[in-house]
């Protein structure tokens, strides 16, 4: 009985450990590829990089416009989320918070638009992007990212708001504290790891966003990363290790900000999922 | 100076639903405790929110120092309140939780500070500064909220429930705390609780409530002996009041009691026939022999249905021919009553009650 | 994913100026960014749209044209459809699979949680191209590893063959979101009342039943909603097909999306209100499914209980 079940266990961990370098493999392969020359690379496609070509980071920054497209998805990722928090946040302090006519209405507006395909919007965004002189421009695509964020924030940050207990709320306001002062001086801070949450995951999501860069995006300066990516690999197919670089470069910070955050991303990935 | 003034006080939520607190009129004298009890729901929350300016009034007026408030906002009143869930910023340490208050107030910095650490060290808190709420027993919690509340100095204190969420020992103890405190800050409080203990051993007053109206103001014992109706008799007191359907007697003077015939002086002067509620206190009543019975009084005859020994006295449920209720007694702990023992019962006539059974208020002695 | 009650805060005056300031920032971005393009949408799949020339009214000419000639977007439809519910299917329950084996307390959990999330946390074209490479026909791990182990003839130019560049497609999206589900499923299963497992034990249950009689049907409601993500999810799929096949070959991966864009950017028409048709009627097809998936789910759950 006893050797039965430790034989499942080991089979059991054999398949979780074959499952685990199929999912990780992947990006093991790339790391590797993004070392190495695609003259060495054509010679071996799965071999270890004997010499690492460190060099190629900054041949790839420099010599194919990556500071550019890594800088404009930096501005882009970081104003929308700054801007998206802030009003998510508000909006759903004051969902929360509030009890008046509309409340649940427009917060299920808002809320269902979670469901809705991106083609229902992208096409106009054009033409209303092209209409006001945003076609093209970081800020832009930075506006329209914070409306494609805004529900699933508001979401995340409604369900925390609405648990903070209403007495501190109103020992604030007997302290002399406005609403707007109540809102940046207790529920901000009382709410933090769930803005933490939101800031991570969007900065994830909004940096690997694509379909709405590729429609709003053309000029070759104005890209992010994934444009250049793109752009980069239709221009150089063959060149896999300098496209392997490439794909580095982008995934690095995502790596990053993982490896410091990844039971908040998981928590904001998963929010809503469970019940 | 502090006298808060309540004319007519109303709440209604909705228009159309039933008034939450309807009509309340008291007034607080400055430095008095003054206790709000009644049962949940009865409205005394909300009326106390309504003096901190948290909930809007219906209708009616408020006023401290003869200022009318109605319309002024909550920060401008110069009222504290303590909330029962304490409502301590889990983001701020005890400094911050303290200061809060102040630094909304243009009060000087280093005055802040010297406040602070002065409730601080009168709260017993000077160590616990800089802790978060979370590192924090109940009762330092408590202590906390009061804290805040005493630092700002305010006209006006009020407090929600604030030891409903103690422990019983601990909430022994900071009863007394907060008697002393309001002796020695002799600041106007209203006190809002479902605890009778609370409400007589703290309340310089007290006012009952019950469905959004006021059903009785005095001074805590005067309220626990000469209940205004059959509801307060029946609401104070552990065990509340002993409360039996009467009538007045057409023969003699008294009352019948079921079947039995009780004789009581004060009955004489009611028309014969009147029903009535006759209440008297568990201690008011005796298992003979007893001092008080030797001076003449009520006997009657009793079974002991049950016995609730409670170390410092027994409380006796005695059946009393004819009457379907039980009758509490409050006797001494030296009791030898037995379950199915008969024994002889003694009332004291003066300490007897009478309602009016139709509308449960008072008759006047 | 019900929204929860609103607080009740009876009777407080409500500071009508601060509830609007509060809420303006983010209703003039919903206005603006979500119901105005929505409408114009709607508005021009009536019309001819062309750059720099008034809109030319059609009717519903588009819609026709659509609904009735174009066998392209019926075939988009399909290969979206067809996505769209066998993902769910694969991802949930391998994913339920995987979170039971962690569940059952397998040392260095931790780990295996974090490397399987990964995969999501990448953009479908980082992912995107390091599968074009997978698949590649010469030099790709996936026929590498089949002539490895002498299964030369299942080798495939998997994304170059009409029949198997969907499926190709499918299982990329699979490998993806498997891991997500698992660490869903695993914190649902974390949630579970202990006691009802422990019952189940001294039940004498076998594995087997435990999982189809005790755990299913208590995870049942995260499960649903995993699969309406992932469905939801599928129907808006653009960018993997976009990097890897550009819906070739012979549409056999054209979606709904990548069907739109090319409508709209890169055929020579220049009309945008065509493909805002497609845009209303796949909003609705959408819309209609997730409503029918839900109200489909909370039927079933209510029959049960």
């Amino acid at each position: 009985m006893l050797n039965l079940r430790s034989l499942v266990r080991a089979g059991t961990i054999l398949v979780l450990c074959v499952y685990t370098a199929f999912a990780a493999g992947p990006f093991v392969w790339a790391a590797t590829l993004s070392l190495r020359t695609t003259s060495e690379i054509a010679l071996d496609h799965f071999a270890l990089p004997g010499i690492l070509h460190w060099e190629k980071f900054p041949a790839a920054w420099y010599g194919s416009n990556y500071h550019v497209y890594f800088g404009n998805s930096l501005f882009v990722v970081l104003t929308a989320v700054a801007v998206v928090t802030v009003a998510g946040a508000m909006a759903a302090h004051c969902f929360a918070r509030y009890r008046f006519r509309l409340n649940r209405v427009v917060y299920f507006a808002i809320f269902s638009t979670i469901i809705f395909p991106p083609q229902i919007t992208i096409l106009a965004l054009y033409q209303i992007l092209v209409q006001y002189g945003l076609y093209n421009s970081l800020v832009g695509l930075a506006l329209v990212y914070v409306a494609i964020q805004l529900p699933l924030t508001v979401y995340i940050l409604e369900s925390f708001f609405a648990r903070i207990p209403s007495d501190l709320f109103d020992a604030a306001r007997m302290d002399g504290y406005s609403e707007w002062e109540i809102f940046w001086r207790v529920s901000l801070p009382i709410a933090f790891p769930a803005i933490a949450t939101t800031v991570i995951l969007n900065t994830i999501l909004l940096w690997n966003e694509f379909l709405y860069a590729v429609v709003l995006i053309t000029d070759d300066n104005n890209r992010t990363l994934p444009l250049g990516i793109q752009r980069f690999m239709g221009d150089q197919l063959e060149d896999v290790g300098m496209i392997a670089t490439g794909l580095m470069i982008a995934i690095v910070p995502v790596i990053l900000v993982y490896a410091f955050f990844s039971e908040k991303l998981i928590q904001g990935m998963t929010a809503g999922a469970v019940k | 100076m502090a006298v808060v003034t309540l004319e007519g006080l109303s709440k209604r939520y909705d228009s159309g639903s039933a008034q939450a607190v309807d009509g309340v009129t008291l007034t607080v004298a400055d430095g008095e405790f003054m206790v709000l009890l009644g049962p949940s729901g009865c409205g005394k929350s909300t009326t106390l929110r309504m003096v901190a300016g948290l909930e809007s009034i219906t209708s009616g007026a408020l006023a401290i120092d003869g200022a009318r408030m109605n319309d002024v906002p909550a920060k401008d009143r110069d009222i504290a309140m303590v909330f029962q869930s304490y409502a301590l910023y889990p983001h701020m340490d005890v400094m911050g939780n303290l200061a809060f208050g102040l630094r909304r107030r243009a009060v000087p910095k280093a005055e802040i500070e010297r406040r602070v650490r002065d409730v601080a060290a009168t709260l017993g808190l000077a160590d616990l500064l800089a802790r978060k709420p979370y590192q924090l027993s109940g009762g330092q919690r408590q202590r906390v909220a009061l804290g805040r509340a005493i630092v700002r100095d305010p006209k006006v204190f009020l407090f929600d429930e604030p030891l409903s969420n103690l422990d019983a020992a601990l909430r022994v103890s900071m009863r007394g705390e907060l008697i002393r405190l309001h002796q020695r800050l002799k600041a106007t409080m209203i006190y809002v609780t479902h605890d009778q203990v609370e409400a007589m051993t703290m309340g310089s007053r007290i006012c009952i409530m019950n469905r959004g109206r006021v059903v009785q103001i005095g001074a805590p014992l005067d309220v626990y002996r000469r209940p205004a109706n059959t509801f307060v008799a029946g609401f104070l007191g552990n065990p509340p009041m002993n409360l039996l359907p009467a009538r007045v007697a057409a023969a003699q003077e008294g009352l019948e009691v079921g079947a039995l015939a009780l004789p009581l002086e004060r009955a004489a002067h009611l028309p014969p026939g009147m029903p009535v509620t006759f209440g008297v206190r568990a201690e008011d009543v005796a298992e003979v022999p007893h001092p008080r019975a030797a001076g003449g009084g009520i006997r009657l005859a009793a079974e002991v249905a049950t016995v609730e020994p409670l170390g410092a006295e027994t409380i006796l449920g005695l059946q009393i021919q004819g009457s379907e209720r039980d009758v509490m007694a409050r006797v001494g702990r030296d009791s030898r009553a037995r379950r199915g023992d008969r024994i002889e019962a003694w009332l004291d006539p003066a300490a007897v009650q009478l309602f009016d059974a139709a509308t449960g208020d008072v008759i006047p002695a | 994913m019900q929204p929860p009650s609103p607080p009740h805060h009876p009777g407080e005056r409500q500071p009508w100026g601060a509830i609007t300031a509060f809420l303006l920032p983010a209703l003039l971005l919903y206005a603006g960014f979500t119901c105005y393009p929505v409408l114009r949408t709607w508005w021009n799949s009536f019309h001819k749209v062309l750059p720099r020339r008034p809109d030319e009214f059609l009717g519903l000419a588009n819609y026709e044209a659509l609904l009735l000639q174009d066998d392209i977007f019926w075939r988009a439809v399909k290969n979206t459809l067809t996505w769209a519910s066998i993902s769910p299917l694969v991802e949930v329950s391998l994913g339920l699979l995987l979170a039971l084996a962690l569940y059952a307390k397998i040392p260095g959990a931790r780990l295996f949680r974090i490397a399987w999330f990964t995969p999501v946390l990448m953009s479908y074209v980082v992912v995107g191209i390091l599968w074009v490479w997978i698949y590649n026909f010469d030099w790709g791990a996936a026929n590498a590893i089949l002539r490895a182990v002498g299964l030369k003839s299942l080798a495939h130019a998997w994304l170059g063959d009409p029949k198997v560049a969907l499926p190709s497609l499918v299982f990329i999206t699979s490998w993806m979101w498997t891991g997500f589900n698992m660490v869903v499923l695993l914190a649902a299963l974390h949630s579970l009342p202990s006691e009802v497992l422990e019952a189940a034990e001294l039940d004498n249950c076998g594995w087997g039943r435990k999982l189809v009689f005790v755990i299913v049907p208590l995870v049942k409601p995260t499960i649903l909603n995993l699969i309406v993500l992932s469905f939801i999810g599928k129907m808006k799929i653009f960018d993997l097909v976009w990097i890897t096949t550009k819906g070739g070959p012979l549409w056999a991966t054209e979606t709904v999306s990548t069907y739109l864009y090319k409508r709209a950017f890169e055929w020579t028409s220049f009309d945008l209100g065509y493909p805002s048709t497609i845009a209303t009627v796949w909003f609705v097809i959408v819309l209609g499914s997730v409503l029918l998936l839900s109200w489909a789910f909370r039927q079933r759950q209510k029959l049960e209980y």
